[in-house]
């Protein structure tokens, strides 16, 4: 197994050896269009893994994974995969991830150890696993230094009190929520219901609790009313009903997890409708 | 009073225009055209969902076939999902006509008017003409007489528009009397790869380049359609139209015009056409010794040894068509005026490349003892169509260690490198283009003239000599006359 990596200096120099094709001298093509950074406490590192599977080919990019562990005895350890994917007439493109185990002390100052890792002059996402621990060193000193913060609020437990928290973040940084993302669907067949849904008074939603709130939230914010919410709790989002009456189902599957993530890494502006339905879900 | 109010639910919404319900019927169903590239098209539409809610094919073919053996045949292209595959087969209708046949094309009016009731389209019908160019008229014509009072008609006509451009407007003209303009949809499919809409990315969604792409700072553009492949038994169609009608009279023409055109106003299909036009009229024709034409004879191409063109399975023993040209050409315009564009196509060349090499102006006085100006490579940025998707420019960079040592080095970015999604096929954006009326990246009928302006003054000064063809061997860069078109100017062709 190759030696943990102790500070951000071997791990640059790690990238740059990885870099170069064994019996070779030329480096991999490498046309990078971000840094992904992840923060992955230690309970969530299962699923990270299966989200980060197959992403690295769609997005070629820095992935730095960073995983707390503030428990243990201060210090930095490292390693560095590289992923070589075939591109067409024999070229091979190259896509890394830097997994960072921050022990320790460490632990709260990331943006120290991830920032002079990112690829300069791209864009900076942060996938935050799990309820940010909003007002936290570690959170706001990386919220200052990405682009983009990406969440899924349904790995939330306490809705809709988190929202109010979130909503505080967005002048700072631009946010998705991946639970707002699966709700996509829902809202363009909410939208076909036009002008009849204008005096809904009520929303009942088979769902997660997350996605149960942002679509109250969304409608109340859009229609500029009050929409009572009622919640029947499901794993995935099973129907909506408008007043008593149900919502038309929306054509095909629902998207992969991955899939999901891979989209919002296609976004770089602020999604002023999701901060209002935040901001309304949380009243 | 009440007044209507916008939804605010769709704000945010990303929702793509969806095309109206209607037919596509296909002229020429039993082509190659069909199965190979509009079948696969229709299908990864029907994958992403982006074919209109009612729809249905209708395939018209002289070769007698039923609903199943077509279905089947189609079938056989694609890779079918079995779900999307149901859906898109349960729409498709065979009927086996000849074009100028009154009772068969009755029949046809009356499966489209079964579909319209069975599927919902409508009325609107999407005509693609993918038969041979010499029925393209009679098509018009039996479409026009029966078109529908409801719905709307879209024409989707296969290259090549006419063979000159007396035929281009003859064409046009039988197109006139069914047909206005905005419902005529001609494809040159280059216009529909990535690739080539990029340039337009490229060029005016980045700062950098538009101040320098001009006569100032570009010392010439090489435009190059490079095949490895020979006729592919379309003895036939080539012998009749050679590698200037072709290739050159289209996609190599809306090359020059897409590298050349000045910034639209806006993306719309008029904006980017007239400037489009603009270039094309500012061609000049160029002179005898500005044009190079060649065929290939034997060689080897991968390794493996090949016919020449006049060995190839139907074509005449003395054929003088041409299977290479190359051309000078200047754009008279304030931006282009004396700079040259030098184009080259061929069949069984020395590789497969689709590319726009803009090669700049040298640095004018390097402050380096051991290098001369002359020594300094230029800077080229390559627009790479096909293969390699993608754009790379060479930059001159210092080798480490002692001394000034320059050596040209490439910048790349390559399509496949930074997204991985795949490019969607050319065909699969025109079809849904012409569905959605939108005419952008289709050819107006003033470019296509334009275009057989230009060749039809080549084609005149050719039939005043005989070239001995032969005059390059297969799986080469062409005729040694090309390479000198470029050394008379003291320059070469890219990568030699």
């Amino acid at each position: 197994m190759a030696t943990a990596l102790t500070s951000v200096r071997e791990i640059e120099r790690e990238v740059a050896t990885l870099r170069i094709a064994p019996g070779s001298d030329v480096p991999y093509l490498r046309t990078s269009v971000m840094t992904h950074t992840a923060w992955v406490p230690p309970e969530w590192v299962e699923a990270a893994e299966d989200v980060l599977t197959g992403l690295a080919e769609r997005h070629p990019s820095r992935t730095i994974v960073l995983v707390p562990e503030p428990e243990q005895e201060d210090g930095l350890e490292a390693q560095v995969d590289v992923s070589v994917f075939p591109t067409g007439e024999g070229r091979q493109i190259w896509a890394e991830t830097i997994r960072i185990h921050l022990k320790g002390r460490r632990a709260s100052a990331p943006a120290s150890v991830v920032q002079p890792l990112f690829l300069p002059d791209l864009p900076v996402f942060l996938r935050w696993r799990g309820v940010p621990s909003f007002g936290s060193d570690e959170f706001e000193s990386l919220v200052d230094v990405v682009d983009r913060l990406i969440v899924d609020s349904t790995e939330w437990a306490d809705l809709p009190g988190s929202y109010a928290r979130l909503a505080e973040v967005f002048d700072r940084v631009a946010v998705s929520d991946i639970a707002w993302a699966r709700t996509s669907r829902w809202r363009k067949e909410l939208a076909s219901l036009w002008p009849g849904i204008a005096n809904v008074e009520r929303i009942k939603v088979k769902g997660t609790a997350a996605q149960a709130q942002l679509l109250a939230g969304w409608l109340r914010s859009r229609l500029g009313r009050d929409v009572a919410l009622e919640h029947e709790p499901a794993d995935r989002l099973e129907g909506v009903e408008i007043d008593g009456e149900p919502a038309p189902f929306p054509p095909g599957d629902p998207p992969l997890p991955s899939d999901l993530l891979s989209e919002e890494l296609d976004r770089f502006e602020r999604d002023r409708i999701y901060e209002e339905a935040v901001r309304s879900a949380a009243r | 009073m009440a007044i209507a109010q916008e939804n605010p639910l769709l704000e945010g919404l990303q929702i793509r225009r969806a095309p109206d319900d209607c037919i596509l019927v296909i002229f020429g169903a039993s082509g190659d055209l069909t199965k190979r590239k509009l079948f696969p098209a229709l299908y990864s539409l029907a994958y992403r969902r982006l074919l209109p809610e009612h729809f249905a094919v209708v395939g018209i073919s002289r070769t007698e076939e039923t609903d199943d053996e077509f279905r089947d045949r189609m079938k056989e292209a694609v890779q079918a999902h079995s779900r999307v595959w149901e859906l898109l087969a349960s729409g498709m209708r065979y009927v086996a006509m000849d074009f100028a046949d009154d009772e068969r094309e009755d029949r046809l009016t009356e499966t489209l008017t079964e579909l319209d009731e069975e599927r919902g389209t409508g009325g609107n019908r999407v005509y693609y003409l993918a038969t041979p160019p010499g029925a393209f008229e009679t098509v018009v014509r039996a479409v026009g007489k029966r078109r529908s009072a409801q719905g709307w008609a879209r024409l989707i006509i296969e290259k090549p528009f006419g063979r000159d451009l007396a035929s281009a407007r003859q064409l046009q003209k039988t197109i006139e009397e069914f047909f206005e303009e905005r419902e005529v949809f001609r494809i040159d499919h280059y216009l529909g790869k990535e690739t080539v809409q990029n340039m337009l990315a490229l060029r005016f969604a980045n700062g950098i380049f538009e101040p320098i792409w001009n006569r100032q700072f570009v010392d010439h553009i090489q435009i190059t359609v490079a095949e490895t492949l020979g006729i592919e038994g379309r003895a036939g169609y080539y012998e009749q139209a050679g590698a200037v009608r072709d290739i050159f009279q289209n996609h190599m023409l809306q090359l020059v015009a897409i590298t050349a055109m000045e910034p639209p106003i806006d993306f719309t299909a008029d904006s980017v056409r007239n400037e489009k036009v603009k270039v094309l009229r500012a061609m000049h024709t160029p002179g005898p010794k500005s044009v190079v034409r060649g065929q290939y004879g034997r060689g080897y191409v991968e390794g493996e040894e090949v016919p020449g063109y006049r060995e190839e399975q139907d074509v005449d023993p003395n054929s003088m068509t041409e299977t290479y040209v190359a051309a000078k050409l200047y754009v008279d315009n304030w931006r282009w005026a004396d700079t040259p564009f030098y184009l080259r196509t061929g069949k069984r060349l020395a590789r497969r490349e689709t590319t726009i090499a803009i090669q700049f102006k040298r640095a004018p006085h390097p402050p380096f003892e051991e290098l001369s100006a002359e020594r300094l490579k230029p800077n080229v940025l390559i627009v790479h169509v096909q293969p390699d998707e993608g754009v790379s420019l060479a930059i001159g960079v210092k080798v480490p260690g002692q001394g000034m040592t320059i050596r040209t080095v490439h910048m790349d970015f390559l399509y496949g490198g930074a997204f991985r999604t795949g490019l969607p096929e050319a065909y699969e954006r025109l079809i849904l283009d012409a569905m959605l009326g939108d005419a952008t990246l289709f050819t107006r009928i003033d470019e296509v003239e334009e275009q057989w302006s230009l060749v039809d003054a080549i084609v005149a000064a050719w039939a005043r000599d005989r070239p001995a063809f032969p005059n390059y061997s297969a799986g080469t860069w062409g005729p040694t006359a090309a390479d000198e078109l470029m050394e008379r100017d003291g320059r070469a062709w890219r990568q030699r």
